[in-house]
């Protein structure tokens, strides 16, 4: 591709979201999603193969009509209220639309049924930017309309997504199908506390981007894409068998790893707020997760494929991917949750 | 010709449906161009003539005569229009038959409440509209948008452009 082009892109990209998260103005925040999503369309199609193009077409479909959706959200709030900003949406009907909208946008459950599908369809960088770089414009939006989001709405989707996430991704042995389930259950995680404490949803979604990025990049650098491949990953770069089983657990959001800071904070904050029944359904199909994380970690690390006696370890190449800020990642991902007596803050 | 608003945005609708229905692209752009200019003429009787007219030589006269000619470019020998399909046929049949049964409720009733409540022609007939004032509201706005509004106009240009890169990329399959 066009350098420029290839330049050009990653900026739309960049300035949409940043776009979307300084506005005020209804319009320029949709604007800024509709940016987001057309830089990202000649990113999911990098490698044109009719897999890709029919991922690109779904990611397309979905996210327009949410788009759309949100739009119908502006103009009720326009006609009704007769002003832009995005802090006064008082129409009952225009805030439930926009809701609706950003669940889409996201990929929660009952609008999830294209995540799996895109990420098995794109290479598995632009499978990485979908899932974290694209969650965080609608969930600035969604950070901002805090107070006057549907909350049925709001639980109903959060609820089902951390089932759908946990019970569809037990089938899989596609990682980036896998990946796609994790982020569906982490995103309803994440919307969990959104009524309670907006901020322990920028501390989810942070942590997750964070686990997700190490998982991502330690996949690329082999190409693992099937359970089976990671299985022989013991061989070729044993310290990143190591990692990725560290990583997994991480996301499982098991202590003393970095993923079950956030759990943790949610559950806390969720009885803080009375709610006793929803977090222990929540915590319990977290389980699901965990279930098939351990699996990966089981082929990766704690058993070896059947093979005969002598077998020869594979020469050590210097890996040709490009993985960014890995040890950071890594270390970052593992080792944060001693900082939890900082999350007063988010209060 | 009080209820000219209303006829216009049944005609609308009805051509709405006529390009939803999935025709083959030539009808649909057919569709596109009766629901765009009438569309223009709904704006031009609010009062926004500015606009309206902005629409109807930008849209109409700019896109949907490029859509033409790539559409004619690319089409099959036999294209599908609406009433080759039996389902879109009885569709179209239905929804007439509809319009015909409000019509007649409404002429008896004087009134229909089935989602909104549709009281009379009253409602439709606009007194007012940007076009009232010392200052139309329409060329007003347009003012607005390129000295006030010169970020929005960074931003849809650059939306745009990108998009139009997009476009050639991915059809360029590089």
């Amino acid at each position: 591709m066009n350098p420029t082009t290839l330049f050009a892109i990653p900026m739309t990209l960049f300035s949409g979201t940043m776009l979307t998260m300084l506005s005020s103005h209804w319009l320029l925040i949709w604007a800024g999603l509709e940016m987001n999503m057309l830089a990202l369309i000649p990113i999911l199609m990098k490698k044109t193969n009719p897999r890709s193009t029919e991922a690109t077409t779904k990611y397309f479909l979905t996210q327009t009509t949410a788009s759309m959706l949100l739009m119908m959200a502006i103009l009720i709030n326009m006609t009704s209220s007769g002003q832009w900003t995005i802090t006064n949406m008082d129409n009952p009907s225009a805030t439930s639309l926009a809701t609706l909208a950003l669940i889409m946008k996201l990929g929660l459950s009952p609008f999830h049924f294209w995540i799996p599908e895109v990420t098995q369809g794109i290479p598995l960088t632009s499978g990485m930017i979908l899932l974290t770089w694209q969650k965080l414009a609608p969930i600035s939006i969604m950070f901002q309309l805090a107070p006057l989001l549907n909350p049925y709405i709001i639980l109903t989707s959060t609820a089902l997504s951390i089932l759908v996430g946990g019970w569809g991704g037990l089938n899989q042995t596609q990682l980036r199908k896998i990946m796609a389930y994790s982020s569906i259950s982490h995103m309803g995680w994440t919307t969990a506390i959104l009524m309670y404490s907006p901020s322990t949803m920028i501390l989810n979604l942070s942590i997750y981007i964070l686990l997700t990025l190490t998982t991502f990049s330690m996949l690329t650098i082999y190409a693992n894409h099937t359970i089976s491949s990671l299985a022989l990953l013991w061989n070729k770069n044993p310290l990143i068998a190591l990692a990725i089983s560290l990583t997994l657990l991480s996301l499982g959001g098991l202590p003393p790893l970095t993923g079950f800071l956030p759990k943790w904070i949610i559950i806390q904050e969720m009885m803080k707020n009375n709610s006793i029944i929803t977090p222990l359904f929540m915590t319990i199909a977290a389980l699901l997760n965990l279930y098939f994380y351990m699996r990966l970690i089981y082929s990766t690390t704690l058993t070896m494929l059947p093979t005969t006696n002598n077998i020869k370890t594979k020469w050590r190449f210097e890996s040709t991917k490009q993985t960014l800020l890995l040890p950071t990642l890594l270390i970052l991902s593992t080792f944060l949750l001693p900082l939890a007596p900082i999350t007063p803050i988010l209060n | 010709m009080m209820y000219f608003t209303f006829l216009l945005s049944v005609i609308f609708v009805i051509s709405f449906m006529g390009f939803s229905s999935k025709p083959s692209p030539i009808y649909g752009g057919v569709g596109l161009l009766v629901s765009g200019g009438v569309g223009c003429s709904i704006v031009v009787s609010l009062g926004g003539s500015f606009l309206g007219l902005m629409v109807f030589l930008v849209y109409l006269g700019g896109m949907m005569v490029v859509f033409g000619y790539t559409t004619a470019m690319a089409i099959e020998e036999y294209p599908e229009a609406w009433g080759s399909n039996v389902v879109v046929l009885g569709a179209l049949l239905l929804g007439l038959t509809m319009e015909l049964f409000v019509v007649l409720w409404m002429v008896c009733y004087d009134e229909v409440e089935v989602v909104i409540s549709f009281k009379s022609m009253g409602y439709w007939v606009v007194f007012e509209g940007e076009g009232t004032g010392y200052f139309h509201g329409d060329s007003t706005g347009v003012a607005a948008l390129y000295s006030y509004g010169c970020w929005l106009v960074v931003v849809a240009g650059w939306s745009l452009f990108m998009g139009v890169v997009i476009v050639i990329e991915v059809t360029r399959g590089g």
